[in-house]
């Protein structure tokens, strides 16, 4: 299956992203694990035709060079979901954007490059209600798009929480998270 | 006192979001039904701790697992439900949930006597007394029986002529296309048969089971399973995987054997899938040709079944149909019908049943197609009877959309 633009998660970076494109003409597809609470923007999705895989999530990507590929999900089994474009907004560590070991941080989907502090002692703070450093981590990005390996993948864009910088743990993150996924789909527009 | 310390259906990971209840099409018509987050993963550890804490409100919840689909966390919470009214439930199924349930022991009965039986049914003073003697709710109309079977027309006009073809499947029919609607199964063996492909039966088929873990029949339901988990694995030695209609069916066998019954079907789940699945399949890569009819022309409105959400195949079908030239095809948005299967048949849902499916009718209304696409045999019986439009399978549709002889003739 062939898309313009696929976007992985459903919450409000790839809501948002995802709504924007698809009434600008593009044909998108959601994977969303699990639905959040954007009704209003998932029925215009759906409304102005864009396809959403409710309840199912990405399992792997296909690389080559620069470049994403494909993807698979857990309910398609072996088929190919292929797009030009991707925005990758799978958010922090609730929602499984994040993951973190003893020794690292990492990004579980594709492995991408995540900005942190290697020093695993300035990840948090002991008191709990300190401001927690390990909510300020997140993916790399140059030019708006995932770097993996050092490479720029240059039709991978990450948006929302996914990104440093970003956390509604933390107070009120919506305009960033907002702004981040209207970027991308800006940056994925003027392509 | 405890009774169980740890739950098989990951319970633990609730984190009390409450999207589940969100998307319930019961609770927001039911002030009776505490909703999935109570009845499922809240009440679990009640439950755990002991079975005195089991409600009987639990019997509300229709099983559509939308709730499933909505939780970000992967709990199982309809299967936490219906678990529990496995484990807990107290009272034995009445004869009215035993005659809705058993659709493969009623069918052979009501079918010998087709004409008559689907007349009776039909009149007012019959659904009168049924819904006093029984609670099978009068302002129902109920499916007709067809006087032949598939399996007897197809022992009569296909069989034979199967083997021919160079690539074999074994067709799980479910009771819906034997004993209520044939012409599905004769669709299916005409597209089939269209691709080159030919149609076996299964070794001894017995109903999926669904309606009766839905009554309370497991012992019967767990039988069942068990043969027919046989059947696939006889087929599947053969060389023939298994293709199925009903998405609640396909459902109920991949996902209720195991999680439910506990009948282990893991070598042969892959070899499973459901027709529109298995002919996406096949056309996007090139093995199966289609050649379409030209000047087919229909506006059809697509309404994905509550299991084929949850299956998440409901892609497979909207693919599907967008490949025939010709149709025009809206994406009705995606809400239950309010049937699930036996539940709305009973008077004390009835009301409920009606309310749950009003936003998809008057979906239905505002769009006006020609016909609603679906997959499910008792949405069709719902949607029809309650929204006026006919309602066609999509293999019905590829059926009258093909040109079944030019693309016989490319798939020889």
């Amino acid at each position: 299956m062939k898309f313009d633009v696929l976007i992985i998660g459903g919450g409000l970076a790839g809501m948002t992203a995802a709504t924007k494109l698809q009434s600008e003409g593009l044909r998108c597809a959601v994977v969303a694990e699990g639905l959040s609470l954007h009704n209003v923007s998932r029925r215009e999705f759906c409304a102005a035709g864009g396809t959403l895989l409710a309840g199912d999530k990405v399992v792997s990507g296909r690389f080559s060079g620069d470049r994403l590929i494909s993807v698979r999900t857990e309910k398609l089994g072996d088929v190919d979901l292929e797009a030009d474009n991707y925005i990758l907004a799978t958010g922090k560590y609730f929602s499984g954007g994040l993951a973190a070991d003893m020794d690292r941080l990492y990004e579980p989907l594709f492995g991408l490059d995540v900005e942190y502090d290697e020093d695993r002692s300035k990840w948090f703070d002991a008191s709990f209600s300190a401001p927690q450093k390990f909510l300020e981590f997140g993916v790399k990005v140059q030019d708006g798009r995932a770097l993996k390996d050092g490479v720029q993948i240059v039709n991978l864009y990450p948006a929302g929480e996914i990104l440093a910088g970003i956390s509604s743990a933390q107070g009120d993150a919506r305009e960033s998270v907002i702004n981040s996924a209207i970027e991308a789909a800006a940056a994925i527009g003027r392509k | 006192m405890q009774e169980n310390s740890i739950s098989a259906n990951n319970f633990e990971q609730c984190q009390k979001c409450s999207l589940c209840e969100t998307v319930c099409p019961v609770m927001a018509n039911n002030p009776k039904y505490p909703g999935p987050k109570r009845s499922g993963p809240d009440g679990e550890r009640y439950r755990l701790k002991n079975g005195i804490f089991f409600e009987d409100a639990l019997k509300y919840c229709l099983n559509c697992k939308r709730c499933e689909v909505a939780c970000p966390s992967g709990v199982r919470i309809a299967d936490l439900i219906q678990q529990a009214r496995i484990d807990f439930g107290r009272k034995a199924p009445k004869l009215r949930d035993m005659m809705l349930a058993s659709t493969d022991q009623m069918g052979p009965i009501a079918g010998a006597f087709a004409p008559i039986v689907n007349f009776s049914l039909g009149l007012a003073p019959v659904k009168g007394l049924m819904d006093i003697t029984i609670g099978v709710d009068r302002h129902r109309t109920l499916p007709k029986y067809s006087s032949e079977t598939f399996v007897h027309w197809y022992r009569k006009n296909a069989e034979a002529s199967q083997a021919a073809y160079k690539k074999q499947i074994s067709y799980y029919h479910g009771c819906y296309a034997n004993y209520n609607y044939p012409q599905l199964g004769k669709d299916f063996v005409a597209v089939m048969n269209a691709f080159g492909i030919g149609v076996q039966l299964l070794e001894n088929e017995r109903c999926c089971g669904v309606a009766k873990i839905a009554n309370g029949m497991i012992a019967a339901a767990t039988k069942d399973a068990k043969t027919n988990v046989e059947a696939f694995r006889k087929s599947v030695r053969q060389g023939r995987d298994i293709v199925t209609v009903s998405t609640t069916c396909t459902m109920t066998l991949l996902e209720e054997y195991p999680e439910l019954l506990k009948v282990d079907n893991a070598d042969v789940k892959d070899h499973i899938s459901l027709v529109e699945q298995f002919l996406y399949k096949g056309i996007a890569s090139g093995e199966l040709k289609p050649v379409w009819k030209e000047g087919f022309r229909a506006r059809a409105a697509y309404h994905c079944p509550c299991h084929q959400e949850r299956l998440g195949w409901g892609i497979f079908t909207i693919e599907l149909l967008r490949m025939i030239p010709g149709m025009e095809l809206i994406e009705l948005e995606s809400n239950c019908c309010g049937i699930a299967g036996t539940y709305g048949f009973k008077k004390e849902n009835y009301k409920v049943s009606q309310a749950i499916g009003k936003p998809l009718f008057d979906s239905i209304a505002a769009v006006a197609p020609d016909y609603v696409a679906c997959e499910c045999e008792t949405c069709k019986w719902q949607i029809e009877m309650s929204a006026g439009v006919p309602v066609k399978n999509p293999v019905s549709i590829l059926a009258e959309a093909l040109d079944l002889e030019k693309t016989a003739e490319l798939n020889r």
